[in-house]
Parts: structure tokens; C-alpha cells; sequence
């Protein structure tokens, strides 16, 4: 063999080695340098994770009755990073699914992927499409049947705006609620009522399986299993027999009351709504809350269709989703007199024997301003005032609140804000509303580009001792106002839960939410005032008519009517009250919007559910 | 009366051949394919015992298999030796026919897998023709480049590498037709290899790489080679491969592979191999499985054996006696070789994704049997080198 060819097999063992170094020193790359980072990388390609539905906690009344439960249902849930890709996923799955190619890109395709890496597509479907998926789950990937846990409402309507429902979760809550409460797409969430103040305790833990998975997706391997928690259970003092009799008289009454005429006109009163609040006086329960119009939760299980959302989000519907007792508030009218009348004691403006006239017209603003009363009283104690709702009296009485300390102190607005106007009651419902005790600040940041107005005036003073002007409550408000007068000052949180126990109805110790402030008022105010609202309903008082034939030796009623006026609206109309008188057990306050008299119009509802309440025919 | 018999050898060789073949075998080369291929059993077994590709149930299927195909294989390759390979280069036509033949049977009566038509299905078992035409090439090529009948010198002249080009073209478009590019790379590095150790002239080796440039390039301008085709081929250049599409292998095997890091994740412990994430894992991915079981230190270790192999190939050809023998043995080395590059290569990013077995490991009767008729011919050149060093010292002892 010649000399050239030893070099060339020499070169060719230098080649060798050097192909054997270079593979070397790749590997040494591959696994030893970047091995940690390849390790990660493939344990994370591998290894998927998959939440178990936990089942929502059930709610219960007052006595065990369970108005609101959980089922499962089968849905369909996709990842929506791999289905996108996968045409003929979109496709099979649209076949099986009876769901438009479109509609299913198009569902997917506006998730904000990064951030949602499950969407429910379909829910409650049928078992042959349930074996169908998993038994040919290798052409589906991405696809997944899961439980999720719909809403079974025993009651229909009943307590609709109390109870709250669910709705799956938005993109936006998802961003921000992801990471630290465990949502994710798909997952219901408690929007308004109950279901969104004890959301948290409602929804219960996730289980999480973390399984191994071939290329196609297909679990192979179980590494890690977590059972879900159920949600807890919550069982309120709401009586369900109760609240039913409350809305069925709130919704017989409205219909009755649309058949009246205004008085003189043609005009038939409009009542778009209504609500009332029976509580506890002690202990703050709230016993029924009816809001009238209502809606049906179920329209919420398994998501609401358009049309459906579009009817409850229209004017003309008058907003049935909003609970008119705590999220909205109104002029209260003459109900609201309870408070001018202590703070006219308290202030020594009046005093239990002293006498005010009425003579169907006072010029104490002024002859420029003069204000007249519904009718012509005479003279009058505190007791006859509030008998007859006569607003001239309270005019004086706001009037010397207002020029006392030349209303530097505010004395009006300040027993107002003692009884709970103006501020939350703090119930255990989202959305509360606050309501306006209109002061000389609000009114002049209100009006701070008309300077002619933003002065207080004397007429704001003397107009709101009446409910007029710009004071607005909410009815759960008054409920409170009448809950301090029957509990001689005594000042309770409302509060709509209960109890709240696990899922084996074990319930938590120590969870009560009874709250009370004592507010240190003058019990012998409270009672002379209690003695006029007594009046009220006896013979000669605003709603001697209703309450006729009722009962009054045995349940002595103490109550109020208002008839609030509103610019450019009929009148609304409340009926406030508390029974029996002495050892009150019930507070029940009823509004109407746009109805006209308190008297004659929401005093029967009131009658009514005293009659319920007292097993009286 | 020696001298006389010596003259008579070197045309007729058989009869002392026979009498010293039983002894003179080399053991090195024979222990290390061996236990590669024993090491690739282990390994087949730990890739097919869960996954069970192909939808077999029996968990030892591959297993098995390629325990009988090693058997056949070993019987091969001792059988081999009861041939005198110098007999073989005068019938190398009939060689040079037999292997065109397996192609153009592959391409008439073969059937599909992954897009390219390598198998032929003989009812009981089937066979990839490619396998054993590498080594048909290998004895053509010898036969054709090394020393004919009547030269006085041997040297590589222009009408060697005519006729041998001619012979790798042949095999080359027979692949490609296939198609089976990662075959056709494998034939060609092996022309390349033995055309540089025959000694022929750098000029004959500068001509062949720019004639298969200019054809590469005339294929691709007449849309022969479509683009994509060749940004799937080069996928493996782009640093940051995805994971979906033409980079999916790559990255699950690299995946695996890096995963590994030194010591593995333990025999039969290989999740990404295991669970099928890594494609064709018992057969052109088996150094995945290597890499990511038994870590940097399993995946050197084998490669080392093989690199062994292939220089074993080359020492037992620089020391044989004739051309023949030489370019015989250097051939066997070059398809080792260029497989053992073109597989690991692939596997670790470093050559484009395109299927070829690693020799002795890859699940496959075609694959291992071929080689160990390689390596039979290899040991057949060693014995014919040792039997003349025997009659060396004989003569000189003689004399």
C-alpha cells in the first residue's frame, strides 16, 4: 500500500475522531449544560393538570327548606390554544355538538388566550355525545368532558333578587381573580344577591388531578389526585312561606293599584314597582324581601340568551334584575317624620303637651314662600301631627331645628344620620345604596355652577322634615328607621344569613352576624312618638281605613304613611310599621313607586301581611 | 516446493485459508458489535415494553424480535467466513445486479411508511432493500476500484471512477426514488469516503462534489426539490425549533436527550421516549431513548463503541493485503460511520431530520442483519490479512 494512502487513513482516523468529539461535545451541551432546563421544559410537556368541579353550596331558609341546589351536568371544555389549530377538531366537534363551525371559532377566537386556557363550549349535554367524546377522545384533543355544577332553584322566582345567581366568568374577573382564588374559564361566579357576597364560601375548593400525557393528550398516568371541597351551605332567616305570601300580596297589589285612576284625572297610576322588608326587630333578620318587578334565576342556568338579557336590561321593563329595598333609594314622603318628631323633642322645639296650628296655610319662609298643608288641622300635639301627617306642623318643627343654633349644627340632618339615613345599613347584600341626607356641603358642591342655588335655605330644612326635597332612602332603610323605635334605640345590623355550615351540615360556630349599637335615645320621646303612630292606623288616622278591620286591640300597629311627591312622576307611596306594639315582633315597611296615597294604596299590603303574620282571617 | 505453492496461492487461496480461518477471527471487532447490538436489545425493550408501537400487545414483541434477528445476524456474519471474499470481486456484477434488483423490487412491489416506499412485505416478515444494498454497493464499489486482472499497478484510473460513479449513481437515484434521502446521503458519504481512500486523485473527488452541487442545484431550479421540502430538510439549522410541525421531532428528541443530563433518568424510566413524544423511538430515535435513560455518560459510552467499530473497519482495511480487500472493509466502515453521524446528528440537531437507522441499536431485522454481513466481511478481510502473515512467517521460517 503506497505511503499516500496511510496519510489519507490517517486523516480519515483524525476525521473520525473528531466527528466523535464534536457529537461529544453537543451532548455535553445538550445534558449537561442545558440538561436542568430540557428536564423542566420536558416534565412540563408532559405533565397536565385538570380541576375537578367542586359542587356550590346549597342555601337553605330559616327552616331547613332548601331554595337554591347543585347539580352536576356534563359540558364540554376545550383548550382553546390547541382546538384553534386543529380545523377538523372545530369540525368533529361542531357535527357532535350542533354548534355552527362559526360560532365555535368565533367563541374561541375572542378569548384572550395567554390568559384562558379553558372555555366551556356546550353544557348539559347528552350521554350518547358524552360516550361518543371519550371513546374517541384521541380525535378530539384539547377537548374535554368535565362536571360543571349548574343552579336548581326549587322556588322559581321566589327571593330572585336575594338569592343573586351565577354567571360564568368574565375575561376581566378571570385577569384579575385567577391566580390567588383558583377560576378559571368556564367557572361560574356569584353575580349579585347572596350568591356574590358569600361567593367565596359558596364556591367551594377544586379538586386537581395532575396526570401524565402521550402526544395525543391521552392520560396515561395519574400522578397527583385532590378531591374537590364542596361549597359551604347557607341557611338564612329568610322564611320561604313568608317571603312567597309577601311577593304574591306586593304583586296582586301593584296590579290592583294600576286599575286606579289619579284622583280627578283619567290618568291611571303606573306602580313600575315596589318593594317590602319584613325583619326581625330583634335581631335584625330579615324575614322576606320582595322587589317588584322580579326576574327568574333559571333564565341564568347555563347562561343566559340574548333576548333574555336584553327583556332585564330594558327601560321599558322597568329593571326587574334591581332589588328596589336596598339598591335603589326614593323621596320617603311623610314616613320620614318619625325622625323630626324625636329630634323635635330632643331639641326641645316641641314638647309632649305643647300644640302647633295648622291652618292649611303657613307663611313662617315668608309671604313670598308659602306652604300649605293637605288639609286644615288646627291645633295639634306631636301625638295628632303624626296621627294626620300634618305637614304644617312638621314645617315648624323643621323650622325651629333649622333656626336653633342658626343651623350651624344641621340638628335635622344630624337625627336623620342617627336613624341610619344617609349611610349603608350594612346587609349582607352587594350593591346597597347609601341614599342622600342632602346637607349645606352636598348642596353646594351639588351646585357649585349656579350660585344662586347652592346656598341651604330655610325651605330645604323645612321641606325635608316632611320627605321632600332632595332626601332619598331606601326602604331597607326605613326598616331600620322603625326597627330603632321599636326597640326603644336599639339599633340592629340587618342581616339575611343565618347560619353557615359545611356540606355534612355541620354548621360554624360563631359565624352570627347579630350586630348591635345602642343609641342612647330617650325612650320617652320614642314612646309619645309610638303613641301618635298607633293613632295612625286607629280611628282618624291616614290608614284608619285599612286597617279597619283589623284587630288593632289584639295586635296593636304602630305605622306611617307617605306620600312622597317627585318632579316630572306620580307620587310614591310608603307604609311603614311595626307590631304588635309593646312587644314588637315584626317591622314591615312597603314602597310603591308612582302609586299614589301611602295610605290607601301600600297600607293594605302591610294589613295583609300583618294578617299572614298573626294567622288572622 | 513452497515457493511454488505461494505463486499458486495468490490465484487460489482456498485451501490454506480454510485451515487457519477457525483461529484467526477478530475477536475485538466481533464483541464490540455485539454487544452494542446486545446493549440495543435492552434499550428496544425499554422503548417498546409501555408504547407498544404498531399496536402489538405483547410487551416483548420487539423484544423478541430483535433477539432472533441478532441471532440471524451473528449466523451471518460466521457463515460469511466459509467464502473466500477475493472470489466475491470477480462475480461483483452479479452482486452489483442482486442490490439494483431489491431497489427496483422495492419500488415495483413496495409499500408506504411515512410518505417514502422502503418496505417489501414478504408475508412473515418484511424487509427494507435499502438495508442490505449499502453492503451490494460496498462490494461493487470494492470490486470496480481496487486492482483488476491484468494491472500491474494498482491506481485509480479515470475509467474506476467512470464506472464506480456510475454504480452509486445508480444506487443514489434508486433511493431517491423512494424516496429515502437520508439512504441516498448514507451511499453517497460512503463513495465519497472510499474514493478518497482508494487514492484516486483530488481532482476525480472536486469533479464528483461539484457535479452532485450542479445537479442538486439543476434539481431544485427544475422543481424537482420543492422549497418546503427543503426548509423541512433544514429545519434542524434554526436555533429556537418550535415544537409543532417540521420541528416536533427535533424538539421531543431533544427534549429527551437533554433531559438526560448525566446519569439519565434510569433504565425504562424515559417518560418523553416512553410515552411516544418522541416519534420512531425504538427505531431512528433509539439514541433518544439512550440519551434520555442513561444520561451523557450512556450516550457517550455508545458512541464510543461505535465509533470503535468503524475504526476497527479502518485498521483491519489498512492493514489488509490487497485493494480489493481495503476498499472492501474501508466501505463497511463509511456506511458506519456516515450512518452513525447522519442518526446521532439528527437526534441532537446537528443533521436534518431524515430517517436512517444507527447501526446495531435501531429496532430492525434489514438494519442489524446487513451490518453484521458488513462485519462478517470485514472479519473475512482480517482472516485473509492473518493467513498471509501465517504463510509469511511459514515461508520466511523455511527459508
Amino acid at each position: 500500500m503506497g505511503s499516500n494512502i496511510k496519510i489519507r487513513f490517517k486523516i480519515i482516523l483524525y476525521l473520525l475522531v473528531i466527528i466523535l468529539i464534536v457529537i461529544i461535545l453537543r451532548l455535553y451541551f445538550l445534558q449537561i449544560m442545558s440538561g436542568e432546563l430540557y428536564a423542566e421544559e420536558a416534565s412540563k410537556s408532559i405533565t397536565r393538570e385538570k380541576t375537578v368541579a367542586a359542587p356550590r353550596g346549597n342555601i337553605y331558609d330559616r327552616n331547613g327548606k332548601l331554595i337554591v341546589g347543585s347539580v352536576p351536568v356534563a359540558a364540554v371544555a376545550v383548550e382553546p390554544h390547541i382546538v384553534l389549530k386543529n380545523e377538523d377538531v372545530m369540525k368533529a366537534l361542531s357535527d357532535c355538538l350542533d354548534m355552527s363551525y362559526k360560532d365555535i371559532k368565533e367563541k374561541l377566537e375572542k378569548i384572550d388566550i395567554p390568559y384562558i386556557d379553558r372555555v366551556i363550549l356546550k353544557q348539559d349535554i347528552d350521554t350518547a355525545i358524552i360516550i361518543y367524546l371519550k371513546e374517541n377522545s384521541s380525535k378530539f384533543p384539547g377537548v374535554e368532558v368535565v362536571d360543571v355544577y349548574w343552579r336548581e332553584y326549587n322556588f322559581d322566582y321566589l327571593a330572585s333578587h336575594l338569592l343573586g345567581y351565577t354567571v360564568e366568568i368574565d375575561e376581566d374577573r378571570l385577569k384579575s381573580k385567577k391566580y390567588e382564588e383558583g377560576y378559571e374559564g368556564g367557572d361560574q361566579i356569584g353575580h349579585t344577591g347572596l350568591e356574590e357576597t358569600y361567593e367565596s364560601l359558596l364556591k367551594g375548593k377544586k379538586g386537581k388531578i395532575i396526570y401524565e400525557v402521550d402526544p395525543l393528550g391521552r392520560p396515561v398516568n395519574i400522578l397527583e389526585e385532590t378531591d374537590p371541597i364542596s361549597g359551604n351551605d347557607l341557611y338564612l332567616t329568610i322564611d320561604i312561606d313568608l317571603q312567597r305570601v309577601v311577593e304574591k300580596i306586593l304583586y296582586e297589589s301593584i296590579l290592583e293599584v294600576r286599575q286606579k285612576k289619579i284622583k280627578n284625572t283619567d290618568e291611571y297610576y303606573k306602580v313600575p314597582g315596589g318593594a317590602v322588608v319584613v325583619l326581625s326587630p330583634k335581631n335584625g333578620q330579615i324575614l322576606a324581601m320582595a322587589s317588584y318587578p322580579t326576574f327568574n334565576p333559571e333564565l341564568f342556568v347555563g347562561g343566559i340568551s340574548q333576548a333574555n338579557w336584553e327583556y332585564l336590561n330594558n327601560q321599558e321593563n322597568y329593571y326587574p334584575q334591581i332589588n328596589r329595598a336596598v339598591m335603589s333609594s326614593f323621596p320617603p314622603g311623610s314616613v320620614i317624620k318619625i325622625v323630626p318628631a324625636y329630634a323635635g323633642f330632643a331639641e326641645g322645639i316641641i314638647s309632649e303637651r305643647s300644640r302647633l296650628n295648622c291652618a292649611g296655610l303657613w307663611l313662617g319662609l315668608g309671604k313670598d314662600f308659602p306652604k300649605s298643608c293637605w288639609s286644615s288641622h288646627g291645633s295639634l300635639d306631636i301625638r295628632g301631627g303624626i296621627k294626620n301627617s300634618c305637614d304644617i306642623y312638621f314645617y315648624q318643627v323643621g323650622y325651629g331645628l333649622f333656626t336653633k343654633y342658626n343651623n350651624m349644627e344641621e340638628l335635622l340632618q344630624k337625627y336623620l344620620r342617627i336613624f341610619g339615613f344617609g349611610s349603608l345599613t350594612g346587609i349582607d347584600l352587594p350593591h346597597e345604596v347609601e341614599g342622600l341626607v342632602p346637607d349645606k356641603e352636598w348642596k353646594k358642591d351639588y351646585f357649585k355652577d349656579q350660585a344662586g342655588y347652592s346656598v341651604w335655605f330655610p325651605g330645604d330644612t323645612v321641606n325635608m322634615t316632611i320627605g321632600q326635597g332632595d332626601l332619598l332612602v331606601t326602604p331597607l332603610q326605613t326598616v331600620q328607621a322603625f326597627s330603632i323605635l321599636a326597640n326603644r334605640g336599639i339599633q340592629y345590623t340587618p342581616y339575611i344569613v343565618k347560619e353557615i355550615g359545611d356540606a355534612e351540615g355541620n354548621l360554624f360556630p360563631g359565624i352570627s352576624r347579630e350586630e348591635y349599637k345602642d343609641l342612647n335615645l330617650n325612650e320617652y320621646f320614642i314612646e309619645i312618638i309610638e303613641d301618635g303612630l298607633v293613632q295612625v292606623v286607629g280611628p282618624g288616622g291616614t290608614a284608619a281605613s285599612v286597617f279597619r278591620d283589623f284587630p288593632l286591640d289584639r295586635i296593636p300597629v304602630a305605622g306611617k304613611t307617605g306620600t312622597a311627591e317627585f318632579y316630572g312622576r306620580q307620587d310614591y307611596a310608603w307604609f311603614a310599621s311595626y307590631a304588635p306594639v309593646g312587644n314588637p315582633e315584626y317591622v314591615v315597611v312597603a314602597m310603591l313607586e308612582e302609586a299614589g296615597s301611602g295610605g290607601s294604596n301600600v297600607a293594605p299590603i302591610v294589613e295583609k301581611i300583618y294578617r299572614y303574620l298573626f294567622n288572622i282571617n | 516446493m513452497i515457493k511454488r505453492r505461494r505463486k499458486k496461492d495468490f490465484d487460489d487461496f482456498e485451501s490454506l485459508g480454510k485451515e487457519k480461518r477457525a483461529v484467526r477471527f477478530d475477536f475485538i471487532l466481533f464483541f464490540l458489535a455485539l454487544a452494542v447490538s446486545s446493549f440495543g436489545v435492552l434499550m428496544i425493550y425499554s422503548a417498546t415494553r409501555e408504547t407498544l408501537p404498531g399496536g402489538v400487545t405483547d410487551p416483548q414483541y420487539y423484544l423478541k424480535r430483535q433477539v432472533i434477528w441478532l441471532a440471524a445476524g451473528i449466523v451471518i456474519c460466521v457463515a460469511v467466513q466459509f467464502i473466500n471474499y477475493r472470489k466475491i470481486q470477480r462475480y461483483w456484477w452479479l452482486i452489483f445486479i442482486i442490490g439494483i434488483s431489491f431497489l427496483a423490487a422495492v419500488l415495483l412491489f413496495g409499500y408506504e411508511v411515512h410518505g417514502s416506499k422502503s418496505w417489501i412485505d414478504l408475508k412473515f416478515f418484511t424487509i427494507q432493500p435499502s438495508e442490505f444494498s449499502k453492503v451490494f454497493m460496498v462490494i461493487s464499489l470494492a470490486a470496480v476500484m481496487s486492482k483488476w486482472k491484468g494491472e500491474k499497478v494498482y491506481q485509480v484510473t479515470f475509467k474506476k471512477v467512470a464506472i464506480s460513479s456510475t454504480v452509486t449513481l445508480i444506487f443514489v437515484i434508486l433511493v431517491l426514488l423512494e424516496p429515502d434521502y437520508g439512504t441516498a446521503l448514507m451511499y453517497f458519504i460512503a463513495y465519497l469516503g472510499l474514493l478518497f481512500l482508494s487514492g484516486a486523485n483530488f481532482l476525480y473527488l472536486l469533479s464528483i462534489l461539484g457535479l452532485t452541487a450542479g445537479g442538486f442545484f439543476i434539481a431544485l431550479k427544475a422543481g424537482l426539490i420543492k422549497q418546503y421540502q427543503l426548509d423541512r430538510i433544514l429545519v434542524f439549522l434554526k436555533p429556537d425549533v418550535s415544537s409543532e410541525g417540521a420541528g416536533y421531532n427535533l424538539y421531543q428528541s431533544k427534549l429527551a436527550i437533554g433531559s438526560g443530563d448525566f446519569l439519565g433518568k434510569g433504565l425504562f424510566l424515559g417518560k418523553q421516549t416512553n410515552l411516544s413524544y418522541v416519534p420512531a423511538h425504538h427505531t431512528d430515535f433509539i439514541f433518544s431513548v439512550i440519551g434520555e435513560e442513561l444520561g451523557f455518560l450512556g450516550a457517550v459510552l455508545v458512541l464510543l463503541v461505535l465509533g470503535a467499530i468503524a475504526w476497527r473497519c479502518f485498521y483491519i482495511a489498512s492493514n489488509s493485503s490487497d485493494s480489493f480487500g481495503m476498499l472492501l472493509s474501508s466501505g463497511i466502515g463509511f456506511i458506519i460511520l456516515s450512518q452513525v453521524v447522519i442518526n446521532i446528528g439528527m437526534t441532537i440537531g446537528l443533521m436534518p431530520i431524515i430517517g436512517i437507522p444507527l447501526p446495531f441499536l435501531s429496532s430492525g431485522g434489514s438494519s442489524l442483519i446487513s451490518m453484521f454481513l458488513g462485519i462478517g466481511l470485514v472479519e473475512n478481510v482480517y482472516i485473509w490479512k492473518e493467513v498471509r502473515k501465517d504463510y509469511e512467517i511459514s515461508y520466511q521460517e523455511l527459508k
